[in-house]
């Protein structure tokens, strides 16, 4: 009876029925076989309006889009460019370092490929870079900076670990701190090979001048306190994650209808409405699986599960390897948020058992997951680069392919050397 | 059919209006509040008494209101993989489906919030200050039902393309 209303709920998702009401459809099974009231769905929904770390995923959301909007991804690539242009081959590697910026604020919901891509990809090929390169580049970039604060895969992975107990606990603010050294990790792999790939490109895209550095500060003048403000008080422990989510916010919201004047009243109204509609997306998906985890846990699934696992794996390094591969393939099905809340309910307390520290299994979930995004066949920033930039899907495909493989050998390496994740903890 | 009944079809693009100027009002209020907040509690030392509990609560009331938007373009986040390959009428069938099977959930969870809401009436409970707890849970069961009703629409408008052969 279990097995087949799961494998009709599978049924329906794969059909592309809306998660959430898959979601809440295996919540309400499970409460009614429990014989719980299914009242209870409204109590555990209502939860979203007690957790105060919530506050930062409409205001977050809401700047990166206005962001996005705005004319900051074309100042941060000039500002980029006057600081290290001079160095051969450094487009690629302003082109990783600006996109990954740019995730870390907007999430990784394909809004880097469209903003930050209509500005690189013509940019690389202008500098001689070839065409599978740039589009293996932008494509990979649409998830890179998922580790980097103020992410909200991050803050959600906190938000559901929190509610689950189990271990040690998890601090989102930890959860910043431990993935700066992975991603940078992967920043540093992907730059390298970008240079060493490219390294018939002599030509600098500019020489370094004083005079377009001076300009370009200038023009990013308003903008360049926020990353200071935003980072420097989220991980120096001044901030609260809601509090710089409220500040990014307001303080966007004046800089770029203020001071740059470049969204206007009636374009500011659809920022907000579109940008509300990917939060609800999320927060609704969140809001049901609150229900769905308690049922869960009443139902003892993820123990039943770990004690299933203790019998046929017996040591953390093969959990750890079946992990990252059943973590690819979710990653290319679903959508990270979606692939939060359903999964890490039921990964986190085996994780615990075979003795992964949360943080760092956070951290592992998050890396897989970003690759999962643009993992052939399916992974979702194919479709939107191949729409995007006009190119046959199997073209995406081969031109991401060298990318892929360096960014798994930094998961395995993420995964498999947990200082990396917390050695800045000291845990 | 019924939804194309042009009574209901201005019915449901009034609601649209409010549900998005209701989106849009309390966003703003929610970067006015948490602003606030933070100005106040660094310069004068103290915040605004409840406008922390009334921030969370903007926190469902936005998320609901935009998973209402969400659903008015057919926008929730899902798999997106099978259409890809299915060809209209299969893609058709499919859409009925899901339509159906989203339409009964969020149904079903309307009217246990409903009932939930009703309860919380009857008891006279308080969420925070002297606000009744109803009120603040009252964008439940009026999400769910407009987001089941978004469904039915849908469900409809699929059924008239399957018949007429056009693609969604």
């Amino acid at each position: 009876m279990i097995v087949a209303a799961a494998l009709l709920l599978i049924a329906f998702a794969i059909l592309g029925a809306p998660l959430f009401a898959v979601i809440a459809a295996g919540a309400m099974f499970s409460f009614y076989r429990a014989d719980v009231d299914l009242s209870v769905m409204a109590i555990e929904i209502y939860r979203l309006a007690e957790m105060p770390v919530l506050v930062a995923i409409p205001l977050f959301t809401f700047a990166g889009y206005l962001l996005g909007e705005s004319q900051a991804p074309r100042r941060l690539v000039r500002l980029t460019n006057a600081l290290i242009g001079w160095m051969p081959g450094s487009l690629a590697v302003v082109a990783l370092a600006t996109c990954a910026m740019f995730t870390a604020f907007t999430g990784a919901s394909g809004v880097t490929i469209i903003a930050m891509g209509a500005l690189l990809y013509p940019a690389l090929a202008q500098a001689g870079y070839r065409e599978n390169f740039n589009l293996g580049l932008i494509t990979t970039s649409g998830s890179l900076g998922l580790l980097f604060a103020p992410s909200l895969p991050l803050i959600l992975y906190g938000v559901i670990a929190q509610q689950l107990e189990v271990g040690r606990g998890v601090g989102i603010d930890e959860l910043f701190l431990a993935g700066l050294l992975p991603g940078i990790l992967m920043l540093a792999l992907l730059g390298g090979y970008s240079l060493w790939t490219n390294r018939a490109i002599h030509q600098p895209i500019q020489d370094f001048s004083w005079r377009e550095a001076g300009a370009a500060v200038r023009q990013a003048i308003w903008e360049l306190p926020l990353p200071v403000i935003v980072l420097g008080g989220i991980y120096g422990g001044y901030l609260a994650v809601s509090e710089a989510a409220a500040i990014t916010a307001i303080y966007v919201l004046v800089v770029e209808t203020l001071v740059y004047r470049e969204v206007g009243f009636r374009r500011l109204l659809h920022v907000m409405h579109e940008s509300m509609v990917l939060v609800g997306g999320i927060l609704i998906i969140v809001g049901v699986s609150l229900a769905s985890t308690n049922a869960l846990i009443d139902a003892q699934i993820p123990m039943r599960l770990f004690e299933l696992m203790q019998e046929r794996v017996s040591d953390p390094l093969t959990f750890l390897i079946l992990l990252n591969l059943f973590l690819l393939g979710l990653g290319m099905m679903l959508d990270i948020f979606s692939a939060l809340v359903i999964m890490v309910p039921l990964i986190l307390p085996i994780a615990v058992g075979f003795g992964v520290d949360p943080v760092h299994l956070g951290i592992i979930f998050l890396a897989n997951m970003q690759v999962g995004y643009f993992t052939p066949p399916v992974g979702m920033n194919l479709f939107i680069a191949s729409y995007r930039f006009k190119k046959p899907v199997a073209q995406v495909f081969r031109a991401t392919l060298p990318f892929f493989f360096i960014l798994l050998a930094a998961v395995l390496i993420i995964t498999y050397w947990p200082w990396l994740s917390l050695g800045l903890l000291g845990r | 059919m019924p939804t194309d009944h042009p009574v209901l079809r201005r019915l449901l693009r009034g609601i649209a209006l409010v549900e998005d100027g209701l989106l849009i009002v309390l966003l703003a209020l929610m970067i006015a509040l948490a602003a606030a907040q933070i100005f106040m509690r660094n310069v004068l030392g103290s915040g605004v008494t409840g406008a922390d509990q009334l921030l969370k609560l903007l926190v469902l009331w936005l998320g609901m209101l935009g998973a209402i938007a969400a659903s008015r373009g057919d926008r929730h986040i899902n798999i997106d993989i099978l259409s890809r390959f299915l060809a209209t009428r299969a893609r058709l069938l499919c859409r009925l489906v899901v339509d159906l099977f989203a339409a009964l959930v969020c149904g079903l969870i309307a009217v246990h919030a409903a009932r939930f809401v009703h309860t919380e009436y009857e008891a006279g409970v308080t969420a925070f200050g002297r606000m009744p707890a109803w009120i603040t849970e009252l964008i439940l069961p009026v999400a769910f039902t407009l987001i089941a009703l978004r469904y039915v629409v849908m469900f409809f408008a699929d059924l008239r393309r399957l018949r007429g052969g056009t693609p969604p």
